[in-house]
């Protein structure tokens, strides 16, 4: 092994990566633009408000207390339809996925109801079977639509619940199992972080390893001092300084822009290592596996892209279904994620421990693997 | 083996098998320190291999082959630093620019004192020194490479097919970088289908075909020994010089455009061919008198072109 070589092959990474655009932007920018459209989108995902246009058909001071209830509740922002309109064909010219509709007779139901006359009772009036139906207009093919209506099934069972005169039976108390109160975009950063490291690693290798080969620098090089060890050492050097600046880069933009709550520790540190080693190995598998450039590159993205949706980088595994988070679970990137968000966000160094051996084992045995498909003589 | 202290290279009985497929057949050469030594022979006929394996990169089936008098199987790093190679089609690092690709290649081989404008101004290549290395054509690549071949002062210098697919212009400046290299008393093992550069470049020649030497020898040796004759060309109006010259028992060959050419053994024949045309009074004018060269050597001992349309067409 030398120093020397290793450093002048990273001198020539380093200037082939500053002068390749494409290269600077999936390694900076794309994981930062990631960040901040998702980071957008989910901002408010501790308290989501949802468009609800409510057509009150009663028009009484009833009706309007449940409107401003339902708005003073803050998951929605209210819109009114005019009563005139017929509330179907309004949603569809609107393309509204969901319209509540107060019927008319809401108030004289609930003065029956209470027994109450100009809030004085009146028990010849009162009748404690008196009803009246909201109904709810929706597009059963909006996501929002099953929410929205939890949330209001769970507002007017409150309300029926109060009416009833009883106190309820049972109650919730909320524990966060995290000292302090984490965001979306708290736990959606790490999964980046993983991303970024998985394909800059990745496809740097079959970049570096199969494009040279098939253009018969490796061949060149072969007749040169540098050995396989120096050659592969310098590909992991570069390829971690390219994954510890996209992780700085998806960082500094997750602080500044979104004030996340993560701390920064030497987990992350080993995190990226054994990501760089275990993908790197996998890259220098497929290179040798391929025959061609394109189609290690191809062999690459199948590998990537099912990985970056399965392990939980964009969103939890609890929203799969059964047998796909079984397979996440035979994923290194699942154990990178979760190991890094035990590192960052609920620093549960036991958990991190646990998660970086298994990394650890799957990066050893790939990386050896690696090492040992990589031919260097012979030009292949 | 007895190696001769002036050899550079020493290669017997190497043999080389893909599988079923015989590469290299059993050859035996060697190759005297300061000499260019041409490899000749068609695509396919195993120069490549040998080279390859005199270059440490591929290992032989049997046989020996020495490099500097180092075994080429056991001594690779002893020998890597001191060989310099231009590999059939060299290709580097895109985005990375001629001056940079030669100081790249430098620090490979730890070499603080290369000439890197010297290196440049061999390959010609000052006008193109900040150029990216996608951006040069491809013999200014060829001329890169050479140029990196050079980067660690070598004793033996490989060049695998340096001129292939390249246009004549572009070949002629890279055979002059390679006249430089001969100039410097570098020892050269060329590779090449192109005869001229043979022929231009060469002290010594090896002919190779199906994997076998078939001839070795400098190009006037090869020559002398496998086509010693003249041909003679002229042009006739019309077919009366065709008859005259065929009476006189030659065999001429004529084209469409009544070009004739005849093969003689000695320059008296050709007195005498003008002479019995000049008495029958045959219009032709005299053209060119030119010894065969060593396509005419290959075709002589293989019955095959070496590259398509390349023959001269006058009967063996």
């Amino acid at each position: 092994m030398s120093g020397r070589v290793i450093a002048a092959n990273l001198v020539v990474s380093i200037k082939t990566f500053s002068r390749e655009k494409s290269a600077i932007f999936f390694t900076i920018a794309f994981p930062i633009i990631l960040i901040l459209v998702f980071g957008t989108i989910f901002l408010n995902q501790d308290n989501p408000s949802f468009d609800l246009y409510v057509q009150d058909l009663d028009q009484t001071n009833s009706s309007a207390q449940l409107v401003e209830t339902l708005d003073r509740n803050g998951k929605f922002k209210i819109t009114t339809v005019d009563p005139a309109l017929d509330a179907t064909q309004y949603a569809k010219d609107k393309k509204l996925n969901f319209v509540l509709v107060i019927p008319k007779g809401y108030e004289k139901a609930l003065v029956r109801r209470l027994g109450l006359i100009g809030g004085i009772p009146n028990a010849a009036i009162r009748d404690p079977n008196a009803s009246v139906t909201i109904t709810y207009i929706y597009d059963a093919s909006a996501s929002s639509t099953p929410t929205k209506i939890q949330l209001l099934q769970s507002g007017f069972a409150v309300v029926n619940q109060g009416m009833s005169g009883q106190p309820p039976f049972i109650r919730a108390a909320e524990t966060s199992m995290l000292t302090t109160k984490f965001r979306f975009i708290d736990f959606f950063v790490p999964g980046i972080i993983a991303m970024s490291v998985m394909t800059s690693s990745l496809s740097g290798a079959v970049n570096m390893n199969a494009e040279l080969r098939q253009k018969g620098v490796i061949r060149k090089l072969s007749t040169t001092p540098i050995t396989r060890t120096d050659w592969i050492l310098s590909n992991i050097l570069y390829q971690f300084m390219l994954a510890v600046i996209s992780a700085l880069a998806i960082l500094v933009v997750s602080y500044a822009v979104f004030s996340v709550r993560l701390q920064i520790n030497a987990w992350l540190f080993a995190f990226i290592v054994l990501e760089v080693f275990a993908f790197g190995g996998i890259g220098m598998i497929l290179t040798r596996v391929a025959n061609e450039a394109e189609s290690a590159t191809a062999a690459a993205n199948f590998i990537m892209f099912p990985m970056m949706f399965l392990s939980g980088s964009f969103f939890p595994l609890e929203l799969m279904p059964g047998f796909l988070q079984t397979i996440a679970r035979i994923l290194p990137l699942y154990y990178v994620n979760e190991g890094l968000r035990a590192a960052m966000v609920s620093v549960d160094h036991t958990a991190a421990l646990r998660y970086c051996a298994m990394i650890g084992v799957f990066a050893t045995v790939v990386f050896v693997l690696g090492i040992n498909t990589t031919k260097w003589d012979e030009g292949k | 083996m007895t190696i001769e202290p002036e050899h550079a290279i020493d290669v017997e009985n190497l043999t080389k098998r893909y599988g079923d497929l015989l590469a290299v057949n059993d050859i035996s050469f060697h190759v005297r320190t300061g000499e260019v030594f041409a490899f000749l022979g068609p695509n396919g006929a195993g120069k490549t291999t040998t080279v390859e394996i005199i270059e440490t990169i591929r290992t032989p089936t049997s046989g020996k082959v020495s490099l500097l008098r180092m075994d080429v199987t056991t001594r690779k790093r002893d020998i890597l630093p001191r060989i310099g190679v231009l590999p059939q089609g060299f290709s580097s690092f895109d985005r990375i620019t001629v001056r940079e690709t030669i100081q790249y290649y430098a620090r490979l081989f730890g070499r603080r004192d290369t000439d890197v404008d010297g290196l440049i101004e061999l390959a010609n290549l000052k006008d193109k020194s900040n150029d990216q290395f996608k951006n040069l054509s491809g013999g200014l690549k060829q001329r890169l490479g050479i140029a990196i071949a050079l980067v660690n002062d070598p004793e033996v210098v490989f060049l695998d097919e340096p001129t292939t697919g390249l246009d004549p212009r572009a070949r002629r400046e890279v055979w002059n970088v390679l006249l430089s290299l001969k100039k410097n008393g570098k020892t050269v093992f060329l590779t090449t289908h192109y005869m001229e550069e043979a022929e231009l470049l060469a002290d010594t020649v090896a002919i190779i075909s199906k994997g076998k030497i078939i001839a070795m020898g400098s190009p006037d040796e090869l020559i002398e020994r496998n086509a010693n004759y003249l041909v003679f060309t002229l042009k006739a109006v019309d077919r009366a010089p065709f008859e005259i010259i065929q009476r006189m028992g030659f065999e001429p060959v004529h084209d469409n455009h009544q070009t004739l050419k005849v093969r003689v053994e000695h320059t008296d024949d050709i007195q005498k061919i003008l002479n019995a045309l000049n008495d029958a009074g045959a219009a032709s004018l005299g053209l060119d008198v030119r010894k065969p060269n060593l396509e005419a050597v290959f075709l002589k001992l293989t019955g095959e072109a070496l590259r398509e349309g390349s023959g001269e067409g006058v009967p063996e």
